[in-house]
């Protein structure tokens, strides 16, 4: 093939490629864009690209309006919590399924996939009961505490939600540590507990940190559960504190867009120091799923 | 190991349970049972419970606003009322959308019957089967009068079947070039993929509000684009005089531009997410296929039509499915943008479902649930056949 053909090809290809990147990255810029212009500006025609006086007011506004921080904290402790339990338990499970002559292997891991389409909006009712407080039966009116405006309201779904593809991704990750290490730790005297800390463990750190983070991510991004379970407002979560200020303000879009711009910062983090380990992790729960 | 001392306790179901543990030499079969516990424990408790409640649920007729009757067993009322009723207000227009996609996917449809490649594996046929049979059951149903019954089930019903046949289509249609692009060795490829991750990692709630904002009629980005270049001129002439504004189309106040714009927002949103599950086949395709159709004299559209296009086949079905799934459940984004309106055109079978649960009619929401869930879990169990069929 010649040169120049190829040369023009490549060409062709950087700019489409850079069309694809202005297209991803351009909402997200028109928000820190909008969250830097003042009210007067917004409503101005034609519309202005650039801020003319870039403010940082916007941002002030976001924390006196409401109690932002605390929405920032609430999520962060929730993604957390549910992000450690969750890996926690996909581990352990992953680890059995990819380890261990089950007998029935395969149709654990049918029922795991099979708990990932339920749609959440089925478990809305019953489990706002079951937050509630149940009577427990037979136990002389002993029931379950109210986990409603909890923290506990949201992990616990947040960890069942996320359950099934952590597992997966983890499950397909064990399967490519070799298992000869493990063997020849248990031949050196290790018990099986004690190769599965001191070999498996460290090994499987990578696939932890993925999992970690999707199951993170979609914690961070859920919004009917914790719109519905955590009403008060000092236990509401960023998604659904961004909501609240639709309609609060007559024009709300300048303190809207600075509100999201700070809901998004921590992900963009996760994506640049990530996006290998994400793109890994991702493909890993689709393909083998 | 003191294997008499195990066969004394046979009372156990795993004989010597405790002391294998303290040691920590379990069976396999034991330490599955342990680690598997904590996940399986959580799953039925936070997924299976509540499925199995909300079918309970579904047959009884619970309303919070009229306490005093309790939750009396209707047995299947609650879906005889949503599907057979006697109310319909739909105008013809909609039905004639349903009867053109029904008709226009049944010679795709046939071609593929005749060429006996609706087996297990042909997700494209199945596909089209499944249009057909919407189609046919929401573009022919009796119509005004007829027996169709709550006409705002059927309402969501039908936007959700459009935005699942728009937004899926769209989202592959943006998802491949995407995923092709992603795959090309080029300085720009970091950039690209934090483009490719960043409306994957976007809460659907912060997509919904920010192209809300990109859509606003007078203010927004859209218009002024549609405006610079001169497109606005030519909309105007081409579209409904209702449709615009002083400034534009006004996007999410009228029903048809606000069907566009959702569709729009979830294919941005999703079709990086395509991309990713594309961009793992690709990477998985074996070079030396490429060079040998090179050395063939095989040219870049034969090579990706021959090559690439077969090997992502599976790739493509696992995005397909998981597409379709989220599609169905869509709540988020038109919460977010419109509220499911203009009146309620945009309200989805999700936001009909979260609707009832704030009226209080806990035992029709159920209903509306369960159909949620039908419909998803007959894609999933179509979607685990394939897998397991590949193996």
């Amino acid at each position: 093939m010649n040169s120049r053909a190829r040369r023009s090809a490549r060409v062709w290809l950087n700019l489409a490629l850079l069309v694809m990147i202005v297209g991803g990255i351009f909402p997200a810029v028109w928000l820190v864009l909008t969250s830097l212009k003042l009210d007067g500006e917004l409503v101005r025609q034609p519309i202005t690209y650039l801020p003319d006086k870039p403010t940082l007011r916007n941002y002030l506004e976001v924390f006196e309006a409401n109690p932002f921080a605390r929405f920032l904290l609430n999520s962060v402790v929730v993604s957390l919590s549910s992000t450690l339990i969750c890996v926690l338990f996909a581990s352990l499970a992953g680890y059995a399924l990819a380890r261990l002559r089950l007998p029935a292997r395969r149709t654990i891991m049918t029922s795991i996939v099979m708990t990932s389409m339920f749609p959440a909006l089925v478990l809305l009712v019953p489990l706002y009961r079951l937050f509630v407080g149940v009577e427990l039966p037979g136990l002389g009116g002993l029931a379950t505490p109210n986990l409603l405006n909890s923290y506990w309201a949201l992990i616990i779904p947040y960890v069942a939600l996320s359950l099934p593809i952590a597992t997966l991704i983890l499950t397909s990750f064990f399967q490519l540590i070799p298992k000869d290490l493990e063997a020849a730790a248990m031949v050196d005297g290790s018990s099986r507990t004690g190769a599965l800390f001191r070999i498996v463990a460290p090994l499987s750190a990578p696939g932890i940190v993925t999992a970690g983070i999707i199951v993170f991510v979609n914690s961070w991004n859920e919004f009917l559960l914790a719109f519905t379970f955590n009403t008060t407002m000092n236990m509401r979560t960023v998604p659904v504190g961004i909501i609240l200020y639709q309609g609060e303000f007559s024009f709300e879009w300048s303190i809207i867009s600075a509100a999201l711009t700070l809901g998004i910062v921590p992900l963009v983090v996760l994506i640049i120091f990530f996006q290998q380990r994400i793109i890994s992790g991702l493909t890993a729960g689709g393909v083998k799923g | 190991m003191d294997i008499s001392k195990d066969t004394r306790s046979t009372h156990r179901q795993y004989p010597g349970f405790w002391k294998r543990l303290r040691s920590g030499n379990l069976t396999d079969r034991q330490l599955g049972f342990l680690l598997l516990a904590p996940a399986l424990l959580t799953l039925a408790v936070v997924m299976l419970y509540p499925v199995l409640t909300v079918l309970w649920q579904s047959i009884h007729g619970e309303h919070l606003l009229r306490p005093w009757l309790g939750s009396p067993f209707i047995g299947l009322d609650n879906f005889r009322k949503m599907l057979w009723g006697r109310n319909m207000i739909w105008s013809p227009g909609h039905l004639l959308a349903w009867r053109i996609l029904a008709l226009a996917a049944l010679p795709p449809l046939w071609w593929f019957v005749r060429r006996g490649r609706i087996g297990r594996g042909s997700a494209v046929g199945w596909t089209l089967a499944i249009i057909v049979i919407f189609g046919i059951l929401m573009g022919f149903h009796p119509g005004e009068g007829g027996r169709w019954g709550d006409a705002r089930f059927w309402n969501s019903f039908s936007i959700t079947l459009v935005i699942i046949v728009i937004s899926v289509i769209g989202s592959f249609a943006m998802g491949l070039p995407l995923a092709l692009l992603a795959n090309v060795d080029s300085p720009l490829r970091w950039l690209g993929r934090v483009a490719l991750l960043l409306p994957w990692a976007m809460p659907r709630v912060f997509t919904g509000l920010m192209f809300a904002w990109l859509f606003q009629s007078d203010y927004g980005v859209v218009n002024d684009l549609l405006q610079r270049t001169g497109l606005n001129g030519l909309l105007g002439s081409l579209v409904d005089p209702q449709l615009l504004g002083s400034r534009g189309l006004l996007w999410l106040s009228r029903a048809q531009t606000a069907v566009l714009a959702v569709n729009i927002t979830i294919i941005w949103k999703t079709s990086s997410f395509v991309a990713l599950i594309l961009l793992a086949g690709l990477q998985s395709i074996d070079q030396s296929l490429y060079e040998a159709a090179r050395v063939d004299g095989a040219n870049a559209w034969q090579r990706f039509w021959c090559i690439t296009l077969p090997m992502l086949q599976p790739a493509v079905a696992v995005a397909l499915i998981f597409r379709t799934l989220t599609a169905i459940q869509t709540f988020d984004i038109p919460f977010a943008m419109t509220r499911g309106g203009p009146g309620r055109t945009l309200e989805t079978l999700g936001l009909y479902v979260y609707n009832t649960v704030t009226a209080s009619n806990i035992g029709y929401s159920a209903a509306l649930s369960v159909i949620l869930f039908a419909l998803s879990l007959a894609i999933t169990l179509f979607y685990l056949r394939w897998i397991y069929t590949d193996e």
